[in-house]
């Protein structure tokens, strides 16, 4: 009997997971992570609206769209991004694995590159399902206060929709791959992310090419907050591709990583532990 | 797919579509000003252009009551030459009609006049009929713009200078250049539109900063920036070099039993401030010395404090109620007479 093509076979699984990912105890961290924002951006307006001062930061009122610029960067790009493509990317197989119930799945009369890939676009599906709507939330609240406008606003975050998108798709393959690949996924992630990206994007040179932080900074329109030292560094050292270049190496992470991800589920024979 | 799991999509993709469908009509429509946030400062402003050099507001009503009118109108033969032309061509009643007015100036490029174009928002009470009937009167002619009715009128009619007064809502009167109160008709009805190129002056960060600062305790006040305003003045050239370097000025008063208040300007650079810090401390010492024998000079003059920090030169001031009384003896003296009302 013939299998049933890539496509419908990973159509399939994403069905079967997107539900499953949802509602699984995951998905309170993902609401605590995505919700905290939300109750930061209520909190200012709630301040702006009382106090007629506003929101000032070392005394000058700030506007909103400034506010949501360091919002973008700050907890959505430095990291919701990153740690949702580490928990949800390393974890697609690996759960799978733990739980033991990979072996049900694989025994299925379909390629088993498409469950990773099945698995992949419900992470997508999930995360950007989510996290949009958070920034749509944070922006409607935010941007108003201290004279900012929507209208003026609104291109801005059409960019970092289409930004925080690809920086899901880039880390959630990159961990998807370390999760077929390593042992211990969620700690190399983990490094990965907060360890290796950071320190590389303060150091000259072409290590940070080695980065999705790099391409993916280069999809960013607000100004970089310099809320720190290490910012300030990061401004100095600031090397910014050009968007094209940004959008194809991030392209290029997305179907590389994702090959190899279903390469290594094809070829792996996973010894479940009893 | 499970329902739940269905509902969760819909109400997800709900948000989305909600967000992203006002976002949109923010952008190519606009919204009608304060759609989503009160601005600091009096919300004429969202009706004012973003790129306006200056931008004043005063609170009529306090000023026309305060005592320090009082005391200079029983004691001064003031001229009301401008309030009664103003009263003559428009029938607005300065006194009685306007509890607050804001006004700005334009860079207008179309016209030679040193400040460029001007516009005045008033928010009182008037009579449209009369006011409109006696605009006529004086060759004044009604358009329509917008669905409102635009009461036109020409000076320096070889310039093709002309002027326009609306009612934008009832008790909120704009008048001034056509060509700003057709802009300010249209932030009124659907706000900010980058798009169209229609941005009010409250997305000016800079400049709201400073209205914030200056809106607090104050019942007078107007900001602007100097180096448009000397640009368009066409000043000598040996004089607009020896100009400070200033950008950014701002006057805040507050007009009640004296006047207090503080000029304040912001310097290109702190070098250029600490000079004006000197030129102003110059003058500080010299009227320092010729209000010498006066004691109620020397109240006003000890009150002057310069101040400020980095670019920032700041000088406050308060007048006391005994210097208008000393202005009134002076007149007095002199055989000026307040005139009979």
């Amino acid at each position: 009997m013939k299998p049933p093509p890539l496509v419908q076979s990973s159509v399939r699984i994403f069905d079967l997971s997107l539900g499953q990912m949802l509602w699984s105890r995951r998905s309170v961290f993902l609401g605590v992570l995505l919700g905290g924002p939300v109750l930061l951006a209520l909190a200012l307006r709630i301040v702006s609206t009382l106090y007629e001062a506003g929101f000032r930061i070392n005394g000058v009122r700030a506007a909103g769209a400034s506010i949501f610029g360091m919002m973008i960067w700050l907890l959505y790009l430095r990291f919701i991004v990153p740690i949702l493509g580490v928990f949800y990317g390393t974890a697609l197989i690996a759960d799978e694995v733990d739980d033991k119930t990979i072996t049900y799945l694989f025994t299925r009369p379909i390629p088993r590159r498409a469950v990773l890939f099945g698995k992949f676009l419900a992470y997508l599906a999930c995360t950007v399902l989510l996290v949009l709507p958070s920034v749509m939330l944070v922006f409607f609240l935010v941007v108003p206060t201290g004279g900012g406008s929507i209208g003026a606003a609104f291109p801005s975050l059409v960019g970092d929709f289409g930004m925080l998108i690809a920086g899901l798709a880039a880390y959630g393959a990159v961990f998807a791959f370390v999760g077929t690949r390593v042992k211990r996924p969620l700690i190399v992630g983990l490094v990965f992310s907060f360890g290796w990206e950071p320190t590389v994007l303060l150091l000259p040179g072409y290590l940070k090419r080695l980065t999705v932080a790099y391409y993916l900074q280069a999809l960013v329109k607000h100004e970089m907050p310099q809320d720190s030292a290490v910012s300030v560094l990061m401004q100095v050292f600031r090397e910014v591709p050009s968007v094209a270049a940004s959008l194809v190496c991030l392209a290029a992470i997305v179907a590389g990583t994702l090959w190899l991800s279903g390469r290594a589920v094809e070829n792996r024979e996973y010894v479940l532990e009893q | 797919m499970t329902t739940r799991t269905r509902y969760f999509v819909i109400v997800s993709l709900l948000v989305l579509g909600i967000g992203l469908g006002t976002g949109l009509v923010a952008y190519y429509v606009g919204f009608p000003a304060g759609a989503f946030a009160k601005h600091a400062g009096p919300e004429e402003l969202g009706f004012i252009p973003r790129d306006a050099t200056v931008i004043a507001f005063a609170n009529v009503q306090e000023i026309m009551t305060s005592d320090v009118r009082q005391r200079l109108r029983s004691r001064l033969p003031l001229k009301e030459d401008g309030q009664r032309e103003l009263q003559d061509r428009t029938g607005i009643n300065l006194e009685s009609d306007v509890d607050r007015v804001v006004a700005c100036l334009h860079p207008d490029t179309t016209t030679t006049n040193m400040p460029g174009a001007g516009m005045i928002l008033a928010r009182g009470r008037f009579d449209e009929a009369k006011i409109e009937a006696l605009m006529r009167d004086h060759g004044a002619h009604v358009e329509d713009y917008r669905s409102k009715r635009l009461i036109v009128g020409e000076f320096h009619e070889a310039q093709g200078n002309s002027f326009a007064l609306s009612f934008m809502e009832p008790g909120l009167a704009v008048f001034g250049s056509t060509k700003l109160v057709r802009s300010a008709i249209d932030l009124h009805q659907a706000g900010d539109n980058p798009q169209a190129g229609l941005q009010s002056v409250v997305g000016n960060e800079e400049l709201m900063d400073l209205v914030h600062a200056l809106d607090t305790g104050n019942n007078a006040w107007a900001v602007g920036r100097f180096d448009a305003l000397t640009s368009k003045a066409h000043l000598p050239d040996d004089l607009s070099t020896r100009l400070p370097a200033i950008t950014w000025f701002s006057v805040s008063t507050h007009i009640d039993g004296g006047i207090r208040g503080v000029i304040r300007a912001d310097a290109r650079d702190e070098e250029a401030a600490n000079n004006l810090r000197d030129v102003v401390r110059g003058f500080m010492a010299l009227a320092k010395m010729q209000a010498g024998s006066r004691p109620e000079m020397q109240a006003m003059m000890q009150s002057l404090e310069l101040g400020g920090a980095g670019k920032t030169v700041a000088l406050s001031f308060d007048v006391p109620s005994q210097v208008f009384d000393a202005i009134g003896a002076i007149a007095g003296q002199k055989g000026i007479r307040p005139p009979v009302h």
